[in-house]
């Protein structure tokens, strides 16, 4: 079955830049939106300039996973600073139903574009506004990265091995989650809007938003007032055991079991051949095997060691356990899994060269995606500017030699 | 409670633990009616905990208390035709049903989508799920710690080389099936005008996290040139400083990568002639020298509380943070000035702390109101409902 896809017919002016804003951008597009990223040559998007680069070209049309984090999303380049280019994209929003932008609060403001000015082309605008730790209150305009913003909500006190210090999440999580909750909280406010013809400015915190993955940690401080501290592969409640990630055969080669209840543990006993320390009686009982969790998972791992991580999945899961191979980057690619769901995708960009990207990272019954890679900058000012906005060719061409279309 | 943005909508949630109650919270949060609906012993959560002094008690549970505010509670045994029929009758008018069952067992069941849209053709049936309705694992036991590392999340971004790769201390693919069921599903909902109805969302955990984060930045250059990168446990390993350091009660997130942030860093640390070394002079020979330099900051960090580095560090624009425990971060001057700490009341706790909305819709303001359902709370109500629609349509059909 193909039917349309369920965003048709929305517009978005995207002015989100790096990675959050254009993955909500991305996902409203997977879903059918038409979305414009608003950006300029005048300051290029440190995301267009991150290696690897197509064929090794450096340049900010070919930064391959500039093409996969920003695919969906169209673009037009707009000199901001330029007067005439801010009534451009005001004129651009005049036509959309939505804007995201993931600045500093204050930053839209400052270039002429806040809630207000938006209101004043478009009257119910939707606007998404997604700094680090929201538009108001005294931590507002804190600097973060994207890979340390969850330090300021606990979460990264609590990741590390078991009782020892923090350790890094070595990239920003916090991102594409964040991408992917705002095209969500977008859309809660275009059903406001639906039923009530009113706009509204969206105020996402990225620091809000992901404390509430800390909320098994948070639950038990508001609870028993303990602080948290990392417990490395174990369950975070300490539901059940064993519960880790086990060397396997192979460089840097791991595999993931988790069991919950009597009935895996029976089939992990199973599995192994039933050798006499796994019936042993402190391991007969849930309890059991979670008070003695370390002997436990070093016995455990002593077993694991001599197996290939593929084959051990499948054998626990024959088993009825809950295991996985533990996958590297290249894995990722070559996964049977992911090539059945086609998770990552070859597709031959504009300026000729193949490159492999996400597709459609969920799956819809009916409607499915055309996943093209992210735009090369300026790529819809054409059918923007004259079409949408009905430049004449003598008014576009000027404005382009004026680098404001730029 | 106010008019939520998503009032009207109605919802029937088969969830266990985090990923379909969280997705189902994220609607019921901000205003749409959600039913959770438990086997007879409820959602696996419950006996969880975290609980208040460690007593188990299955309507005391803190995660379940936190995922399942706002929503009507009823039990129903799906293993009983009865209990099937009635689940369906749910279904009937509901916009949605959000369900993270064994792909199999809904088929046992006759609950898989391809039955559901005969029901009700408008139903938008989002299932999250490890691994996904499809697929060579999507018949596999798993559970949230088995899904992340099958992203590749934990080999290439967390832990030690040559340690174990590493969750991050939570239910992260969980969450992120879910927040990518909630909007996939609510677009879904939104444009049944344009798509001619419902249609079934099947969220894969592993394979959300999989492409948006790590394929994201990863697959095409691996695919380009055959080489890929792995957990290094330093934090950013081309640039410095980027790491995580000990402080005097703590640590911190050390970052001061342009030169300006570097310059920043500089004049808060007192400008110590070190740092005017020309192996220290941009972001990337400082890396290259990384084990030299980061011993020299931590001897400062070590003088210093993580809450004045930062203070310093981001009055002279260096994006240091304190790496905030989770008592420190629950008691946030920010976090309370904007009212993110919320308490709902339960009957038997009395008042319980929960976290505030994830976003803020001004004009339909979301968040907590009610808690969790108590098991089977609105039997009666729902089941009586239910009751009185039948006889309606046998009276209509007479």
């Amino acid at each position: 079955v193909t039917a349309a896809l369920p965003l048709k017919g929305l517009r978005i002016a995207n002015f989100g830049w790096v990675w959050a804003g254009p993955v909500a951008g991305q996902t409203l597009a997977f879903l059918g939106a038409e979305v414009f990223k608003v950006e300029s040559r005048a300051r290029i998007d440190i995301n267009r300039t991150l290696p690897p680069f197509a064929e090794g070209v450096r340049d900010p049309d070919r930064s391959l996973q500039n093409h996969a984090g920003w695919a969906g999303n169209g673009s037009v380049s707009l000199n901001l600073k330029k007067p005439e280019a801010k009534q451009l994209a005001l004129r651009l929003v005049a036509v959309c139903d939505a804007v995201i932008e993931n600045f500093g609060p204050g930053a839209m403001d400052d270039l002429g574009l806040g809630y207000e000015a938006l209101r004043g082309a478009r009257e119910d605008i939707v606007m998404l506004s997604m700094p680090a730790a929201g538009l108001y209150g005294p931590m507002k305009d804190v600097r973060t990265y994207g890979m340390s913003l969850t330090s300021l909500t606990g979460l990264d006190s609590i990741t590390g091995y078991l009782d020892g210090p923090p350790i890094p999440v070595e990239n920003a999580f916090s991102d594409p989650y964040n991408g992917v909750l705002g095209a969500f909280a977008l859309l809660t406010a275009l059903m406001y809007r639906r039923r009530t013809g009113k706009g509204q400015h969206i105020d996402y915190s990225q620091q809000e938003a992901m404390m509430q993955l800390a909320a098994p940690a948070f639950m038990d401080f508001a609870m028993n007032k303990r602080a948290g501290a990392p417990v490395g592969n174990q369950h975070p409640l300490h539901a059940g055991a064993p519960h880790g990630v086990f060397p396997c055969v192979g460089d840097d080669r791991w595999i993931s079991i988790a069991v919950l209840n009597d009935a895996e543990w029976a089939g992990l006993v199973s599995a192994m051949g039933a050798p006499g320390w796994a019936q042993a009686s402190e391991y007969a009982t849930h309890e059991g095997r979670l008070r003695n969790v370390d002997d436990l998972h070093e016995r455990l791992a002593a077993w694991t060691a001599t197996k290939d991580d593929y084959d051990l999945a499948q054998q626990l899961q024959a088993h009825g356990v809950a295991a996985a191979p533990v996958l590297n980057v290249s894995d990722l690619l070559n996964d049977p899994h992911y090539r059945a769901r086609k998770t990552f995708i070859e597709v031959t960009h504009p300026l000729g060269f193949k490159e492999t990207i996400y597709g459609a990272y969920v799956k819809m019954s009916d409607s499915t995606p055309d996943v093209q890679p992210g735009p090369t900058i300026g790529r819809d000012n054409d059918y923007v500017f004259k079409n949408l906005l009905g430049l004449t060719p003598e008014e576009y061409e000027r404005l382009v030699a004026d680098e404001v279309i730029y | 409670m106010s008019d939520g943005a998503l009032a009207p909508l109605r919802i029937i949630e088969l969830g266990q633990m985090v990923s379909a109650p969280y997705c189902a919270k994220l609607f019921s949060d901000y205003g749409a009616g959600v039913i959770k609906v438990e086997p007879p012993e409820g959602d696996v959560a419950r006996q969880w905990g975290p609980f208040p002094n460690d007593e188990p008690h299955p309507e005391k549970g803190g995660l379940f208390l936190f995922l399942n505010t706002n929503k009507q509670g009823i039990t129903l045994d799906l293993d009983d035709q009865g209990g099937r029929d009635l689940f369906c009758d749910l279904l009937r008018d509901a916009d949605a049903l959000i369900e993270n069952q064994r792909p199999r067992q809904m088929r046992e069941w006759g609950l898989d989508y391809a039955s559901l849209r005969k029901i009700n053709p408008n139903l938008v049936m989002i299932s999250i799920t490890p691994f996904g309705q499809t697929g060579p694992y999507s018949g596999w036991n798993g559970y949230d710690l088995n899904a992340f590392h099958l992203s590749g999340t934990g080999h290439r971004y967390c832990g030690r080389p040559g340690e174990a790769p590493l969750e991050h201390g939570t239910f992260s693919a969980e969450y992120f099936g879910a927040i990518a069921g909630a909007a996939w599903g609510l677009a879904a909902i939104y444009g049944r005008d344009v798509t001619g109805g419902g249609q079934e969302i099947d969220v894969s955990c592993a394979e959300a996290v999989a492409a948006l984060f790590v394929g994201a930045q990863n697959i095409g250059g691996y695919a380009q040139d055959g080489t890929f990168n792995r957990r290094t446990g330093v934090g950013m390993p081309l640039g410095a400083p980027a790491t995580i350091l000990p402080c005097k009660d703590g640590h911190v997130w050390m970052l001061a990568l342009e030169p300006a942030q570097w310059d920043g860093l500089a004049r808060v640390m007192g400008s110590p002639d070190w740092m005017q070394l020309e192996m220290f002079q941009d972001m990337f020979v400082r890396a290259e020298n990384a084990e030299a330099m980061y011993p020299l900051i931590t001897q400062w960090t070590m003088e210093h509380t993580k809450a004045e580095i930062m203070e310093r560090c981001q009055a002279e624009g260096c994006p240091t943070t304190a790496i905030l425990s989770m008592d420190e971060a629950a008691s946030h001057p920010h976090l309370r000035e904007r009212e993110y700490m919320r308490t709902v009341d339960h009957p038997l706790l009395g008042p319980v702390p929960n976290l505030g909305p994830p976003f803020r819709l001004p004009e339909s303001p979301g968040g907590a109101e009610r808690p969790a359902p108590a098991l089977g709370q609105d039997n009666e109500t729902i089941f009586g409902q239910l009751e009185s629609k039948a006889a309606r349509r046998e009276g209509a059909a007479s």
